[in-house]
């Protein structure tokens, strides 16, 4: 593409679908970060098996649609207290265990996790490739010469709504302030009387029913099997690290921007360097604004 | 002499064992394993080296691996010298990569660090793919195999040897660090770095030391673990799984000590090796299973154990004290 | 301290020996004959490891119902091969302790690298069946074959298709023909694309308009390569995918509606794989992936060894899985079949006695499973002529044979793939 060219009507519309491309696929980005960042922000935890919990959600909307011919978005709202229901549980036998250990102790203890439910669902359903294909997944909407494909769009406003959902939960409820503190200042929270125990169970139900739910979303975009939460898991953490931890608001921001990127860099310098792009901008972010690009200056050594 | 035997039996027992091994037994595979669970032994110490020691815990220390297996790698198939040239190289490359991850050191904690290391390896590792003049890009490099030293073309017992030496070249400087003023400086810098700064400890330049002598020891394994398997893949040498192996080692042999590297390797290696052995050929539909044990096994001596193996011993040898 | 140590290399040593006697398992005097069987089990390319252990499985019971090898019941001792160190490790269990002479697998070129060379320094034949990485017969190794074509055959093919059969059915000459070249980055798409590049610009002229390669395991979205592809209007897209890439390409050609004359692949995997149908269903139509032999293959075109063993594969397949055979199923089914004829030949699997069985061994196409031939090399690689492969085509949900047109009853469709929504 010759960039001296003048922008003609065609460029015009390349540039509207690129940003139409960058805006649903932030969506889609922000749907799978919004619970890490909840988790990773509030409980400081680097959740290794943050994939495995998205690559589950995909597997339910599979069999649901299999089995019993459910719709995506009616399993959507099953999904989300199913999957409170399995981060509670999840907490209860692994992460509690190790909440008052360091660091390594817990990455290392969801490696495992992952490992265990990578090769739960390879045993149980073998690696085949499946997918869920319900009536409305090749619809697109035009507007002008561009093409939204409408799955896409609904997960981008089911982000969206989630994400505000998740903004007014934690701005205005009781528990949402309590989670907030805890965030700023564990021995702080104890000392005001906060069960720090509670909070992190309930951070993390709400985080794993988020991730789970955005499976569901996503599973008709995407092919499911077991290692498919690989493909969200480090670009998740690019977007947690970008927006600031706990930020909802900075977790959408930050889709958008690894979206951007990822679109501008395959379309000027081809899709092999798409992930370079944002792990170097990941790793610049890191060095000079490491608690992110909206996030307090100095929240990130809080609680490390 | 006593106390030293004392000190360090544990590691003249393991080391000794493995010298002895090669004259006794001609099993192949047997050897095989064993070089295995003393080349991840040894690079397990090697990321010992910044995690247990300086307290810089990193999940992209393939970055060094790889760097050191792609040097030996190129040098013998693209230069056609020898892979010890190649480790030299590699070892010099991997210095460099080494300062950038100790500047990212001085700047970030904990978490941060970590993804940081592993964004990283995830630049190396696509950076490497891409680049298919040079290192053959996704098809990996076939590295053959010449019989005789200067190749590194060994027999069984002659990489038990090699893999030896390595070990014994990581776990002496981790001896030199436990006993050195260096090492109690690093020490300080991982137990409270603010503290260690206000006593005039440089721990900046430290820090950016013990990652550089890491990096340094890491690539030197991945070059001899190239000319061992022969074949460089970038998106092996270069994965998080292999960084999160050789953290995993020295996490359950006991962080920080000189030992627990290697006690964690030889569990770890056994028990994935044992379990691979046994369910992998059992109906299709099973594979998988082995790897559910492992990580079971995982969550529950990281739980469990956190200390390391290297723990209970030393929580042993305090109760014995006291009886 | 030393007591633990102790105690835990001790257990380490009783984990390692297996808890059995430390003596080699050889061959069963039971009248067995045990190979070892190495493919990818766990991990990400497990979907396919698991089909191609199928078929080696369905072949043995044929095999088995037909005499066996040298008078004895075939077996399996099956190893996962993970990763390269996985691959190498288990390679050399196979050898050390289950005792055997042969060992086969191994799909992937990053394992195949790896156990070849334990195999080689152990004296055993590496029997491979599928791995494409064309340097694997030029490493000086003893004893390593490989039945199937490597990633340069491929291209190789896939250009005299388009060459030979899409350029005068699109009445263009191949160097006025315009290719855009997409691919999986792994060392499968690149060995294939860069063989496929080399042919089409050194022997016909074709221009090629973009080469991009992309990473198919964290590919999220396709429309910005899609974008530029747009403007750059090439007449045939040679896309090698590897699962879910194709199926996005697809989907997201046909919402930006980027029209192309003929998308080519090869290969089981992406759009050559089951997969790629169930997904799309009518909408894969027009499709061209490089394989094996698909329904519309004409039995008759071979000779009636083939036609016999062919139909007796087919049926076998059909019987366990309810389905035509898939190309993971065809390459290792294919891959042991030979093996076997070897093994007839030989009578021994003494190194050099097998080598000169295999050399011996010269068949014409038409001759085994998939309507192969076999003449090995002096380096141990099968020959490119004998090694039949054919384009086929999704039509209305199923993978069709439709080129060479003398081995099919059926005939490529929508040259040029006209507005999506008519493809019918």
């Amino acid at each position: 593409m010759d960039p001296a060219r003048p922008l003609g009507p065609a460029q015009i519309d390349v540039l509207a679908q690129l940003a139409v491309a960058t805006v649903l696929l932030g969506g889609i980005y922000a749907l799978v970060s919004v619970g890490l960042t909840l988790i990773f922000g509030i409980m400081r935890v680097v959740n290794f098996a943050h994939g495995e919990f998205l690559m589950l959600g995909m597997y339910l909307a599979f069999w649901a649609f299999s089995l019993w011919a459910l719709d995506p978005y009616f399993v959507l709202f099953v999904s989300i207290p199913v999957f409170f229901v399995v981060g509670l549980v999840t907490y209860a036998l692994v992460m509690r265990g190790v909440i008052h250990a360091s660091h390594n102790v817990q990455i290392f203890t969801t490696v495992g996790l992952s490992t265990v439910l990578q090769n739960v669902a390879l045993v149980a359903w073998s690696g085949d490739f499946r997918f869920v294909r319900p009536w409305h997944l090749s619809t697109v909407l035009r507007a002008g010469g561009t093409i939204f494909n409408l799955t896409q769009v609904v997960a981008f406003l089911i982000a969206v709504a989630l994400t505000a959902a998740l903004v007014a939960f934690m701005r205005w409820t009781h528990a949402g302030r309590v989670m907030r503190a805890t965030a700023q200042d564990r021995d702080a929270a104890t000392l005001m009387g906060i069960d720090t125990d509670r909070v992190y169970r309930l951070s993390f139900a709400i985080g794993i029913a988020a991730v789970g739910s955005a499976g569901v979303l996503v599973a008709p975009l995407y092919s499911v099997y077991p290692t498919a939460g690989l493909q969200f898991v480090l670009l998740s953490y690019v977007v947690v690290v970008l927006g600031g931890l706990g930020d909802m608001l900075g977790a959408m921001l930050g889709s958008l921007i690894v979206a951007a990127v990822e679109v501008a860099g395959s379309y000027l310098f081809g899709a092999a360097w798409k992930e370079i792009f944002y792990f170097l901008l990941f790793i610049l972010v890191l060095v000079f604004r490491p608690a992110g690009l909206f996030g307090q200056r100095g929240a990130e050594t809080l609680g490390v | 002499m006593d106390s030293l035997l004392r000190s360090r039996g544990g590691a003249l027992v393991v080391f000794g064992l493995a010298a002895v091994t090669p004259l006794v037994v001609r099993d192949a595979y047997f050897l095989d394993s064993l070089v295995l669970i003393l080349l991840w032994g040894a690079l397990s110490a090697a990321w010992n080296v910044a995690g247990g020691y300086a307290g810089q815990v990193s999940i992209g220390h393939a970055s060094f691996f790889g760097i050191g297996a792609y040097a030996a790698a190129l040098m013998v198939t693209r230069f056609g010298r020898g892979p010890w040239l190649g480790m030299l190289v590699g070892v010099v490359i991997s210095i460099g990569a080494g300062f950038v991850i100790g500047f990212l050191s001085n700047r970030l904690k904990g978490p941060y660090f970590a993804l940081s290391t592993i964004a990283f390896s995830q630049v190396l590792l696509i950076g490497v793919s891409r680049w298919r003049g040079f290192t053959a890009g996704g098809e990996g490099i076939p590295v053959p195999f010449r019989p005789g030293f200067a190749t590194l073309g060994l027999g069984h017992a002659g990489w038990v040897y090699m893999a030896l030496a390595a070990a014994l070249l990581c776990y002496a400087v981790e001896v030199y660090l436990e006993r050195s003023r260096v090492g109690y400086q690093l020490a300080g810098v991982r137990e409270d770095e603010d503290a260690a700064e206000a006593l005039g400890i440089p721990t900046r330049r430290l820090k950016v030391f013990a990652v550089t002598l890491s990096a340094a020891l890491t690539s030197i394994c991945g070059s001899l673990w190239a000319q061992y398997i022969g074949f460089v893949d970038p998106t092996y040498v270069f994965s998080v799984d292999l960084s999160v192996r050789f953290a995993l080692n020295a996490i359950i042999g006991g962080m920080g000590t000189a030992l627990g590297p290697y006690l964690g390797s030889i569990l770890i290696t056994s028990l994935e090796t044992y379990l691979r052995a046994t369910f992998s050929g059992v109906k299709t539909g099973f594979a998988g299973i082995y790897l559910i044990i492992y990580g079971t096994a995982l969550i529950l001596v990281v739980r469990f154990v956190p200390d390391g193996l290297a723990g209970i011993a030393a929580r042993l040898r305090t109760r014995r004290a006291h009886a | 301290m030393p007591r633990l140590a102790l105690t835990i290399v001790v257990a380490a040593l009783t984990l390692v020996l297996g808890g059995e006697p430390a003596t080699v398992r050889g061959q069963a005097l039971s009248g067995e004959y045990k190979i070892g069987v190495l493919e990818p089990l766990t991990g990400p390319l497990a979907f396919e490891g698991k089909r191609h252990l199928e078929g080696l499985e369905i072949v043995r019971d044929l095999i088995n119902e037909r005499g066996g090898v040298m008078g004895k019941r075939l077996a399996f001792s099956v190893a996962d091969a993970t990763d390269p160190t996985a691959a190498a490790s288990e390679a050399n269990r196979l050898i050390t302790r289950e005792g055997v002479k042969i060992i086969t697998g191994t799909f992937s070129s990053r394992l195949c690298g790896a156990a070849s060379e334990v195999a080689a320094r152990h004296n055993v034949i590496y029997w491979e069946s599928s791995c494409v990485d064309p340097r694997f017969n030029k490493r000086g190794l003893q004893h390593v074959y490989r039945t199937e074509i490597d990633a340069t055959g491929f291209g190789w093919y896939n250009v005299e298709f388009i060459a030979k059969h899409l350029a005068p059915r699109l009445n263009l000459k191949p160097n006025q023909l315009k290719i855009a070249f997409l691919s999986e980055d792994s060392s499968y798409g690149q060995g294939v694309t860069e063989s496929a590049r080399q042919r089409a610009k050194a022997e016909f002229g074709m221009q090629e308009v973009t080469l991009e390669y992309y990473n198919w395991q964290t590919l999220n979205d396709m429309t910005p390569t899609i974008l530029k592809m747009k403007q750059l209007n090439p007449d045939v897209v040679h896309h090698i995918g590897f699962g879910n890439d194709a199926v996005l390409f697809w989907r997201q050609s046909k919402e930006q509606n980027f029209l192309f004359k003929a998308l080519v692949h090869a290969g089981a995997t992406g759009y050559g794989g089951a997969d790629f149908g169930k997904a799309l269903g009518n909408d894969a139509n027009g499709v061209f992936a490089l394989l094996e032999p698909g329904p519309g293959f004409r039995l008759e075109s071979l000779r009636p060894e083939g036609q016999q063993i062919e139909r007796a594969f087919r049926d076998a397949v059909q019987k366990r899985t309810g389905s035509y055979p898939f190309g993971g199923h065809q390459l290792a089914g294919s891959g042991l079949w030979l093996l076997k004829l070897v093994l007839d030949r030989a009578q021994s699997d003494a190194p050099e006695k097998f080598r000169a069985a295999v050399m011996a061994l010269d068949l014409p196409v038409g001759s085994v499973i998939n309507g192969w031939g076999v003449k090995f090399s002096e380096l141990g690689q099968n020959a490119n002529e004998r090694v039949q492969h054919y384009m086929l085509q999704w039509q209305n949900g199923q993978l069709v044979t439709v080129w060479p047109e003398e081995f099919t009853t059926l005939r490529a469709k929508w040259i040029p793939l006209g507005p999506w929504d008519q493809r019918k």
